[in-house]
Order: C-alpha cells, then sequence, then structure tokens
C-alpha cells in the first residue's frame, strides 16, 4: 500500500480535488492519508457531497 | 420569534447593504439574539432570516428538503410577486436557470456545463487568462498615478474572461456590462433601467423584464448561430445541448446564457474592487501579501469572505422540519444571509478583520450543497492571475476619495474604488 502512487478524487458537484499526497490539513487530513483510510461519512469540504460522490481523477 | 420591524426593515433595505456598517450591525444583532427568527416587512410575504453560518449550511446541504424553485428564489414583494406570477403563467420566476431548479432538471441542466467548469478543464484558459490580466495591468499603469480601480479594472477584466468563454465579440461587453448592471442595479437609481427607486413595485418588474428581453433577444440570435456554426466556446455548449434527447427549452437555454453572462462576471468583479478597496485600507495586508506571493489564494479566499457579492438566496421548506432548534413549516419562505454567515463569531476569528492569512476560511460565499456556485473554479483562478500580475507591479496603493458601494440587496458590491498609486 504504501508503495502504491498517490491518487486524486474529485467531488463530482462541486470539483473539489482530494490529492492524496498533498492531503488536506484543514480538514485533518495529514498528507499521505489514503483515500481509503478517510471515513465512510467524511463529506466534500467545499459543498457537502458525501464521500460515495467522488470519482478518481487523473491530472 | 420575530424580528423587530427595525431589523426587518433594514436587511432588506438596498441601501444598507451599501452602507455596510449597517448591515453587519443588524446581522451582528441577530446572530446574538434571534440567530432564526421571522421578518415580516410591510409588502412582504414573512419569511425566516437564516443568519448562522452552520444554519445556512443545514438549510442548503438538504436541497431536496429546502427548494430553490418553489417560490421566488430571490427576495421578492408581494406586489412585485404577483406582476411577475402574472406576466409568467403562474411560476414566481422571470427566468428559469439552475438558480430557479430543482431535481430532477437541477442536475441534468448542471451537467451540461459541469465538465466545462471543472478545474482540470479551466486550466487550458490559464495562459489566455494571464494575457487578459496583463493587459488590464498595463492599461492601469498607463492612467498615471490614479484610477477608479472598480471602473477602470474590475468591472472589465472579469467581463472580458466571460464573455470570452461565451464567446461574445469584445465589440458587445459594453452593452453586457450596462445590461448586468441594470438587472443586478434594479434598485440604484445611478444604475437601473429607469433612473428611480422602484423595486418592488410593478413598474420595477416591467424595468427588470425589458433587461431580461434584451438580454434574450441578443443571445436567441447567438443560439441560431451556434446551432448553424458550432465553435470551441460555451455558447455552443447551451446552444447545441440536450436534455434527455431534446434540446434545452427556450427559457431554460436563454436563462442559461443570462446567469453565464452576469453572474459570472459582476461577482468576481465585486470581489476584485472590495479586495483592493481592503488592501488599501490595510496596509499590513498589502504589505504582506506583496512581499510573500504565496499568500495570494488566500488574499483571493479572504476577499471572497469578505465581499461575499451574492447577499442572499431564498430557500422554500417542502416539508415540516428543524433548523437551529426552530420548527419550520412546509411551504416556509427563508433568505439565507450569506454576509452573515461569512461574518458569524462561531466560526470566524475577528470577522470584521480582513486577513490574507485566515486559515482556515471556510466561507459560504459560493454556497453550499447542490447549488454551490458553477463558476467558483474560474472566480478563484480569474483572481489569482491578477494578483499575480499586478501585485509585483504595485509600489503602493492608497484611497483616493471614499469608495462606494452598489445599492442592492442581492448581488452587489463596490461600484468605486477611487485609488493613487505608483507601478512600475
Amino acid at each position: 500500500m504504501a508503495d502504491e502512487p498517490y491518487k486524486t478524487w474529485q467531488c463530482r458537484t462541486c470539483g473539489y480535488i482530494y490529492d492524496e499526497e498533498a492531503g488536506d490539513p484543514n480538514e485533518g487530513l495529514a498528507p499521505g492519508t489514503r483515500w481509503s483510510d478517510i471515513p465512510a461519512d467524511w463529506i466534500c469540504p467545499l459543498c457537502g457531497t458525501p464521500k460515495s460522490d467522488f470519482d478518481m481523477i487523473e491530472l | 420569534m420575530r424580528i423587530s420591524d427595525e431589523i426587518a426593515r433594514t436587511i432588506i433595505d438596498p441601501y444598507a447593504y451599501a452602507d455596510g456598517k449597517r448591515i453587519d450591525d443588524a446581522f451582528a444583532q441577530l446572530r446574538r439574539e434571534l440567530p432564526l427568527g421571522v421578518a415580516q416587512p410591510e409588502g412582504f410575504d414573512p419569511f425566516w432570516v437564516v443568519t448562522r453560518h452552520a444554519d445556512i449550511l443545514e438549510v442548503e446541504r438538504q436541497n431536496d428538503l429546502f427548494h430553490n424553485g418553489d417560490r421566488s428564489a430571490t427576495l421578492t414583494t408581494i406586489e412585485a410577486d404577483r406582476k411577475v406570477r402574472e406576466m409568467m403563467g403562474g411560476s414566481p420566476h422571470l427566468v428559469r436557470s439552475l438558480v430557479q431548479m430543482d431535481n430532477p432538471d437541477h442536475m441534468a441542466y448542471r451537467r451540461l456545463t459541469q465538465g466545462w467548469f471543472m478545474p482540470q478543464n479551466l486550466r487550458k484558459l490559464e495562459d489566455r487568462i494571464r494575457e487578459i490580466a496583463r493587459g488590464f495591468i498595463d492599461r492601469m499603469a498607463a492612467q498615471g498615478d490614479k484610477c477608479d480601480f472598480a471602473r477602470d479594472v474590475a468591472f472589465l477584466y472579469p467581463l472580458h474572461v466571460v464573455m470570452e468563454v461565451i464567446g461574445v465579440p469584445e465589440s458587445d461587453e459594453p452593452r453586457m456590462l450596462k445590461l448586468t448592471q441594470e438587472l443586478f442595479g434594479s434598485a440604484d437609481p445611478e444604475l437601473n433601467r429607469s433612473g428611480s427607486n422602484d423595486q418592488g413595485t410593478e413598474v420595477g418588474v416591467d424595468s427588470i423584464q425589458s433587461v431580461v428581453m434584451d438580454f434574450m433577444t441578443y443571445f436567441n440570435a447567438m443560439t441560431e448561430d451556434r446551432r448553424a456554426n458550432p465553435r470551441d466556446d460555451l455558447a455552443s455548449v447551451i446552444a447545441n445541448g440536450q436534455i434527455e434527447g431534446q434540446p434545452l427549452g427556450y427559457l431554460e437555454a436563454m436563462s442559461y446564457y443570462i446567469i453565464a453572462a452576469t453572474a459570472g462576471h459582476d461577482t468576481t468583479s465585486s470581489t476584485t474592487a472590495g479586495a483592493l478597496w481592503a488592501l488599501a485600507a490595510n496596509p499590513d495586508q498589502f504589505a504582506k501579501v506583496k512581499a510573500n506571493p504565496a499568500l495570494i489564494p488566500g488574499l483571493v479566499e479572504e476577499s471572497i469572505r469578505w465581499v461575499t457579492p451574492v447577499k442572499h438566496f431564498m430557500r422554500t421548506a417542502t416539508a415540516d422540519a428543524e433548523v437551529g432548534g426552530q420548527k419550520i413549516a412546509k411551504g416556509d419562505w427563508m433568505m439565507l444571509c450569506y454576509p452573515s454567515g461569512n461574518r458569524d463569531e462561531a466560526v470566524f476569528k475577528d470577522p470584521f478583520t480582513f486577513d490574507v492569512e485566515r486559515s482556515p476560511n471556510k466561507h459560504v460565499a459560493f454556497g453550499y450543497g447542490a447549488h454551490v456556485c458553477l463558476g467558483q473554479h474560474l472566480g478563484r483562478m480569474e483572481m489569482r492571475i491578477l494578483w499575480e500580475e499586478l501585485l509585483p507591479r504595485l509600489q503602493s496603493v492608497e484611497l483616493d476619495g471614499e469608495p462606494r458601494n452598489m445599492v442592492a440587496n442581492f448581488v452587489c458590491g463596490p461600484k468605486a474604488v477611487p485609488i493613487r498609486f505608483k507601478m512600475n
């Protein structure tokens, strides 16, 4: 897992991008936090969309 | 639970928003004493006034429970509502854009342009937007040491970007700016079509309707052109878009253009003008961000919170509900007061201080939930690029007279920001 490349995920509603490598310290997510380690009830910090409505994207 | 008549009159008064302090004081008092109460100013149906950040999020998050389209999506008088319904076959809306829609239409119509407004698609515009920004900054420098930053830069730069994105030729930009200011400045005698204060009256509705008709005439011609000759612009996406295999309805298509051609630049203009006003009034903040360009995204975010160009939207409860400890009944009308949410002491430390280092800065200026601003990434990008280009050249800036705000209670910001500056 630790060797897997970091991935990015995007909110379908507002376009917020979660980058595993950068994390989101303002949301309490340290750099390197994997998407799978974020709780299922987490919501998009910009618009409140549920985690299940994010898509993995290539940037 | 009823808000005093004096406060109720203030929160609907376009001149209170132009004054700034009067509206801030009224909302601060409500947050302290009655954060979710009912206002019933003369001439209006009663409505809940939602002033707390948390309550605004709670309402916006539940877009099936709190609808945009069941009643007017903006604050309106009984007289104006009756007039609009007469004109529109019973509908409370003069236009039908994403703002007036609920699901399933809202989702279907939003999807049409959603991908276009995503950050990864906008990156292709970065170089062109930077070129446009440099052009306006060169023109500012050529003016010498004084200008009205609102009129000379802030109104024109986002206008040019958005019109190019839509596909409106540069020669038509003055017309689009005038129509936008007539629409959003409908309460401002200096900007509206009638030249008098007639907001909320039948005359005022006629005046707004005539502005809307001018927009529709223009964009109907553009639709026909883009159907015949599609290009790589937003107008072609709207003109050739389909919902469930059918072209967009006439009202919906025209409304799509109108919201893009008005809210798409006016909000960014207001925020940009308000940002420079704040920097000129707070030399320490100007020095900080000038010395450290890494603070520019913070400047952008703080200026969006500071100006909050969209002052409210209305929602209508589709069922009995509870928000912030208050019982909301089915059919109740609710005013989401974004400037108040963005000064909420429970969320923002020293909310009346302009702080480019504010972090976190989870303002509600773009809304929240399914209706969150579609153009937020474009707006942020335009402002970031402008400051990246302007700040290295701007050696000093100070106010050269009293800035003035537009008179409006829906979408507004500064209309004059006179400055004296030195540039290289």
